[in-house]
């Protein structure tokens, strides 16, 4: 499969937004359930199969997306607490959610359209008049004819708090969507900072923020727990380049003396946190060149980590010819700090920021 | 219409059969059990417990209803959803600083006071907002 390496900003782009609204749906889909909470008590509870298979349906649902987010906002905090594996678990539930979502839109579809418009027959009926505003509070006497109507004890309630005391129109609709709309851009304008720079003013509440780090970049995995704090330092370090059994190796220096060139790109992570820093090394194209190796294939990244699941990666062909990939050295004007992956380490456009490898080891191109 | 809700309900039944095939997969049994008690468990919490303190603070605040107006009960309600929610997001995130990190980049905020901050500052605008919403009452009703 090939990513697109251009723009170079997508991934630090589709992940914030994937953890920005993320963090919006808790307001959503409170103000969501908010509004159904009497269906949860209709008598009776089942009536029949088909009923019984909707409910079930409607359970999967609010329980996966409550999950779903739920682990992913625990998963920004670095915090485990479930008995089970984060990755693999989000992203099934992902399916489960998109295809309970479908089927609950697939059985209430003949009910969204009746209500879709405010003119439409069913609607002028549930407010028992041509009213300009819907959901009006329900008159305390005389009884609405609506058809959807919740009925039980919690349906009145809800009725009687929506008209107590008798109120002006609309309030109590206009409060219900002040609520969840002020929350919804309160909860995205005091997070988003951590993935978008224009919200960096308002972070009080993100688990990341930008500029705070060694050399002024976040990071995840750090030297001492990779256990690369000593080799990372010794002096008989080398990166070597692996190409149809040919090896050749460079130390540090000679990767200094080779052409450097300079990027801005991000370090981008799934859990929604990036920053955009500048970045100086040998360009892989011409380190691969400088080792007679070919830059139209995939590379195998190896890194000096004793252990962890990126401790080798593949990197596609895409990546590899670049312009903009780089084994980079600096960082910000200065020498690549140790918890960013000196000797070297990668840094390509649009990658997940757990593919740019640090501490390399070894690149091998694979035929 | 109808053509329109089996295309939903294949691809429904597709996605959850996605969903279940990649959970048996990737996800070892036990975890599996580890996921179902965490779906039901939100369920009972949503269900049982926050929307029923939910619903009694609301009947509460409008039996208030007879002698302040709904105008400004709402607000206050508004009030007090907009720094729940946002105490719902950030409590747990106070708990994870406690448990330390894996470096000093994670949780390098000071969470706790940032929403002590948040909910004066909540207050007040809704405070503002009360009166400004009975000014304009009153103006109304000289009107």
């Amino acid at each position: 499969m090939r990513f697109p390496t251009f723009p170079s900003q997508l991934y630090q782009f589709t992940q914030g937004l994937h953890i920005t609204a993320g963090i919006a749906c808790f307001p959503l889909i409170l103000g969501k359930l908010y509004t159904v909470y009497p269906q949860l008590f209709q008598t009776p509870p089942i009536r029949g199969f088909g009923h019984m298979l909707a409910r079930a349906s409607i359970a999967l649902f609010v329980g996966s997306s409550l999950v779903q987010l739920a682990i992913g906002l625990l998963n920004t905090y670095q915090w485990y607490p479930f008995p089970f594996n984060f990755k693999q678990v989000h992203y099934a539930l992902a399916f489960v959610i998109i295809g309970s979502l479908a089927i609950h839109i697939g059985v209430k579809l003949p009910l969204i359209q009746r209500y879709w418009r405010r003119n439409s027959e069913a609607t002028v009926e549930l407010l028992g008049r041509d009213s300009n505003d819907l959901l009006d509070p329900v008159p305390e006497s005389g009884s609405s004819p609506a058809p959807e109507v919740v009925g039980g004890f919690t349906g009145r309630l809800f009725r009687w708090i929506d008209g107590t005391p008798q109120a002006e129109r609309g309030v109590s609709r206009r409060g219900f969507f002040a609520a969840i709309g002020v929350s919804t851009v309160a909860v995205v304008t005091f997070t988003a900072g951590q993935s978008f720079a224009v919200f960096k003013p308002f972070n009080l509440f993100a688990p990341r923020a930008k500029d705070i780090g060694p050399q002024g970049l976040p990071i995840n995995r750090t030297a001492e727990a990779a256990q690369v704090t000593e080799t990372a330092v010794s002096a008989d370090w080398v990166l070597s380049v692996i190409a149809g059994g040919a090896t050749t190796t460079f130390t540090r220096a000679e990767l200094l003396r080779l052409p450097q060139t300079a990027v801005s790109l991000p370090i981008a992570c799934v859990e929604g946190w990036s920053q955009l820093a500048d970045w100086k090394g040998v360009r892989m194209r011409d380190l691969l060149a400088a080792a007679g190796a070919p830059s139209d294939q995939r590379l195998m990244v190896q890194s000096l980590e004793k252990e962890g699941g990126y401790r080798t990666t593949e990197m596609g062909a895409e990546y590899v010819g670049d312009d903009l990939t780089l084994v980079a050295l600096e960082l910000n004007g200065s020498t690549l700090d140790i918890q960013h992956g000196y000797p070297a380490r990668i840094i390509a456009p649009g990658r997940p920021g757990v593919l740019q490898t640090k501490w390399l080891s070894s690149l091998e191109v694979s035929a | 219409m109808t053509r329109a809700r089996i295309i939903l309900i294949a691809v429904g039944v597709l996605g959850l059969g996605v969903g279940a095939l990649t959970m048996v997969n990737d996800v070892e049994f036990s975890q599996i059990i580890g996921v179902g008690i965490w779906i039901v468990g939100a369920i009972v919490i949503h269900d049982a417990i926050l929307s029923p303190i939910l619903l009694g603070i609301d009947v509460l605040m409008r039996r208030s209803g007879r002698r302040v107006s709904l105008g400004v009960i709402v607000i206050i309600q508004v009030g007090i959803v907009v720094g729940a929610i946002m105490s719902l997001l950030v409590v747990p995130e106070i708990y994870a600083t406690t448990l330390g990190t894996q470096n000093e980049t994670v949780l390098p905020l000071d969470y706790g006071l940032h929403l002590a901050l948040y909910w004066l500052a909540t207050a007040a605008l809704t405070a503002a907002a009360c009166l400004v919403y009975l000014r304009i009452m009153r103006r109304r009703l000289r009107a």
